[in-house]
Order: structure tokens, then sequence, then C-alpha cells
């Protein structure tokens, strides 16, 4: 029995006792049903990591390299689907890690600068992705094209299981290291000095950042990974007044973005990604007009 | 490359390096920190290599990019300052002790209420102070710091150098300082270094040659005869740039 199993347990009878308060008509089944309860749970956990993570993304100007990974764990996805053994969750994990991995030696040999290592890889891993399934598909088309755009309903109880266990490993970890990474993410140099090991954390948030993109592929789609991992994170900068309160808000703006998403995804039978991408961008344009309007009427000779 | 380097810093010492754009200050000083490696030669930082275990705790760096700092970045100066606790032992979260000499710092430096304060709202010095802030929180006993005056008014630039030398005196920190502000280090360091490919001065401030004695020790010629200074066939031509008299530049 896995981590997942164990929230799940304790979460679905407190999910059945909130239903009757929940808005919608199709809405209140994600509290009430099992098939939707584990795809809501994930969500708001991946919500919440995908705002922290997003924070220390953009904080490294590292906005793309979650799209970069999506894009790989898609290929990788596809190569599950069609060849089988182990679940496609599994493929995407180990070849995203190791796709994380190289990117990150490639950046630090200096042999590929800039975000060239992340392109290729991305093109690259779609490419055989989309390949493998028009020659060899068939019915696993259907199922990857929810890995693209995201289908909730991919998320059952053995990828449930992988999602909140990457989930709160990342999360735990990145909380442990909140001040290394920070450190490293504003001066590598100054870290370096201070005797900080930079290389290894940098490597370690290469490969936890590629799992905790796997770990949204079902929810939000590879397409579409970065909405949930930059918007909320974004939306968080227009507001903190510091990075711990960036980092908190994040998480926040991320867990109403999945829930208003999920609601509107319900309610009007849209896909649960292209919604949450949708929602994640309204709530960020909502917040920025609002802050212009602010400043504007705050400091109206500034410009 | 800068060759022939034999330089020794004692205990409590407040040294200026100065020289040239491209003299070698920063090699110099990034060697010393150990992210260069000397081509031959070594560097000793309290009898052990750069960035070996005794001594990284015991260095505080306030880099040129202080001024520079990210803009992207939403952090506090208490937050900035706390990432300075951080070392090969305490890579997680810093401790109640370390948690209350980042008040201290904080005090020291001047910033208390700025402490919730994000850096990029902070002036170009009191931005500066923050980042001797950063490097004094690991408890350093050396702090090496590139160019910190880039950047600070007049006002701040004076302040900033009465905390360095209280630092020095007060709590007896060593304190090795880029600079090519030669009339600002010349107030308040106590030995300079004159670097352009090779140390060509180093001795006490007070020694420290003029500045036609320094054109001298640099190899420069005087342009111009002293009977023909600098020709004077300009006069009585038209203008091509004019400034009326009144304020310039951003406030």
């Amino acid at each position: 029995m896995g981590l997942g199993s164990f929230i799940y347990r304790e979460l679905s009878p407190i999910l059945k006792e909130m239903a009757p308060y929940i808005p919608g008509e199709f809405f209140p089944n994600y509290f009430l049903i099992e098939y939707f309860q584990r795809p809501l749970i994930a969500s708001v956990i991946v919500a919440l990591v995908a705002g922290f993570l997003g924070t220390f993304l953009l904080i490294r100007n590292l906005a793309l390299i979650g799209d970069g990974l999506a894009h790989v764990s898609f290929g990788a996805i596809v190569i599950g689907l069609i060849f089988g053994g182990i679940g496609p969750l599994w493929w995407a994990l180990i070849l995203s890690v190791i796709a994380a991995i190289l990117i990150d030696q490639l950046q630090t040999h200096g042999i590929l600068t800039g975000d060239a290592a992340i392109a290729i890889f991305m093109t690259g891993m779609l490419g055989l992705g989309l390949v493998l399934m028009r020659v060899w598909g068939g019915t696993a088309t259907r199922d990857a094209e929810g890995y693209l755009y995201g289908d909730i309903l991919l998320v059952n109880s053995q990828s449930f299981d992988i999602i909140v266990t990457v989930c709160i490993i990342g999360y735990f970890s990145m909380l442990l290291l909140y001040h290394s990474l920070l450190s490293i993410s504003i001066d590598p140099i100054a870290a370096k000095i201070q005797g900080l090991p930079v290389g290894s954390v940098r490597l370690y948030f290469s490969v936890i950042t590629a799992a905790i993109v796997v770990s949204m592929v079902q929810i939000v789609g590879a397409l579409l990974v970065t909405a949930l991992l930059v918007a909320p994170a974004a939306t968080a900068q227009l507001l903190g007044k510091s990075f711990r309160s960036c980092v908190i808000l994040a998480q926040i703006i991320g867990v109403i973005t999945v829930i208003l998403g999920l609601f509107f995804s319900a309610e009007y039978d849209t896909g649960s990604g292209s919604m949450i991408a949708l929602v994640a961008a309204s709530i960020f344009v909502l917040i920025a007009i609002l802050q212009l309007v602010k400043n504007s009427i705050i400091k109206p000779n500034e410009n | 490359m800068i060759e022939d380097i034999n330089l020794s810093i004692a205990c409590g010492e407040f040294i200026g390096i100065v020289g040239p754009n491209g003299g070698g200050k920063s090699t110099l000083i990034m060697t010393i920190l150990g992210i260069l490696k000397p081509k031959s030669g070594s560097v000793k930082i309290y009898n052990q290599l750069p960035l070996s275990k005794g001594v990284t705790g015991k260095v505080g760096w306030v880099p040129q990019t202080a001024s520079k700092l990210p803009t992207n970045v939403h952090i506090t100066v208490k937050e900035f300052i706390t990432l300075g606790t951080l070392n090969k032992n305490s890579l997680f979260l810093p401790l109640k002790k370390e948690r209350l000499s980042v008040k201290k710092i904080i005090q020291t430096v001047g910033l208390e209420e700025y402490a919730n304060t994000r850096i990029t709202h902070l002036s170009g010095g009191q931005r500066q102070r923050a980042a001797i802030g950063k490097a004094l929180a690991s408890d350093a006993d050396l702090i090496l710091m590139d160019e910190p005056m880039v950047g600070v008014d007049r006002d701040s630039r004076n302040s900033i150098m009465k905390l360095l030398d209280g630092l020095c005196h007060e709590q007896n920190k060593t304190i090795v300082m880029i600079s090519h502000d030669l009339t600002s280090i010349k107030q308040t360091v106590h030995r300079m270094v004159y670097l352009e490919e090779k140390i060509k001065f180093d001795g006490l401030t007070v020694d420290f040659p003029g500045l036609s004695d320094l054109a001298r020790l640099r190899g420069i010629e005087p342009t111009h005869q002293e009977t023909d200074l600098g020709g004077t066939n300009y006069q009585g031509n038209e203008s091509i740039i004019t400034l009326v008299p009144g304020r310039i530049g951003e406030e």
C-alpha cells in the first residue's frame, strides 16, 4: 500500500462530507465518486507543489524548462503506451529525469548555453512521440492525446500513487533546501564561496523539476504544464512583499486555479488541462490589471 | 593574465586593491576566493586551500553585482541577509542562533527600518549595505569586496566607509577591497596594492604615489612637451556642444 492510498483513505470521507455544500450540477461528483475524488486530490497536491517549484523557476529564469521536460515526458509516455512494460508515467519519470540531468550537464559544462539544450530535448522527444503514435499508435492514440492536453480521468489508483509520492517528496525536499536553493538562484558564486554544494543542489533541482513536471502531465497535459507551473508563481510575484510570501501565495493561487479550472471543466464539459490553463492566465491578467490601476491611482506621476 | 604575485595579508588589515580596468583586480580576488585556480603558484587562506572546509565559513564575499541584484527576485533585506548564514554544515533552515545574528547584523549595517523591504526597492547605498550584511552573516573574519562603491551616492559612500572602518578596528575583521575610486579608498584603507598585470605598488596608504609618480610607475609618458600644454589651436573656434546651467541626471 502506497502513500497515495493512505492519503486517499484519509481524505475521501472528508470530501464526501463536503459534497452537499459544493456548487454546480456535475462538480459535486468530484467530492462524492471515487473515480473523480482521486483526480481532485491529485490536482490540489500538484498545484501546491507546482506553485512552490514555479517560484524558484521564475527567479532562475527557467520558466521554459517545465515546458521542455513536459514535452520530453510526452515522448516517453507514448513509448510507454505502445511498448508497455512499466506504466507510461514510469517511462516519463525515468526519461524526463535523464533528460533533466543531461540538460544540466550540457549547460554546466558550457557545451550548450541558454535554452538550446532544452529546445533540442523538447522537440526531439515530442517528435519521437508523434512519430511513434503515427506508426504504431492504434488505440494508444486517444490516451496519448489525453496526456497532451490533460485528462483527469487518466488518474487511476496507480498513477495517483506516483503523483502523490513524487509531489510529497518534492515538496518536503524543496522546503528543506529552501534557503540553499534561493541562495544559489540569486548568486551561485557567493553560494560556492559560502561552501554550499552548488553543483549537487542544481542537479537535485533539475531532477525534482523533471519528476514534478511528470506528476502534472495527466492533470494539465504536456502542452499546458507551464500554465500551472508559471502563472500562479507570476501572479504571486505581483502581490508578494517577500520571497516567502510569494512562495505561499503561489501555492494558494495554484489551488484556487485548479479548483476553479476543474469546476468550469466539469460544468461546461471541457478538458481539465485547457480550462486550468485558461483560469491560470485569466487570474494573472486580472491581478495584473488591478495592480496597474492601483499603481496609476496611488502614484499617478510615476512612469 | 597576471604574474609575479607575491602578496600576504595579515589579520586585521584593511587593504585596497586599485588599478585600471583589465589590470587583473577581479582575477586576483577570484583566485583568492578559489573560484579561479592559479596557473602556477598557490593561494593559502588560514593555511588552507581556498574553498576548503575550514575556510568557507571564515570568508565573506561582497560581489560587484551587489548593486545589480536580479530585479525579478522579490526578496526582503532580512531574507537576503539570512542567506549569508548558510554554509556546508547548515544547508537547511537557519537555526535560532543564526536568526538572532541576522537581527544584529541588520542593526550593524544600519538597515533596521528596511528589514522587511524588498532589496529591489532600496537605494544603491542601502543595497550595498545589505550585501555587506550578507557577507557578515557567515560570521566571516575575512571580507573580500569587488567595487563596493559602484552605484553608491556620496553620503552613502562615506557612511559605508565608516562602517567598514568600524568592522576593521572594532571587530578586528580583515578587509580586502577592490576599487577604482582612488580618492575614497585612500581615505580609509591602511595599505594599498596597485595592480596592472603585476603588482606595481604595495605599501602603506601614506606612501602611495601621487598622480605623476603613478603615471611613471605605469610607464605612461607625457604626451605634450612642457612648453606646449596640449595645443591651443582650438581657441576661437565655434562651440559644438553648449550646456545651459540647470539640473541633469536622474533624481
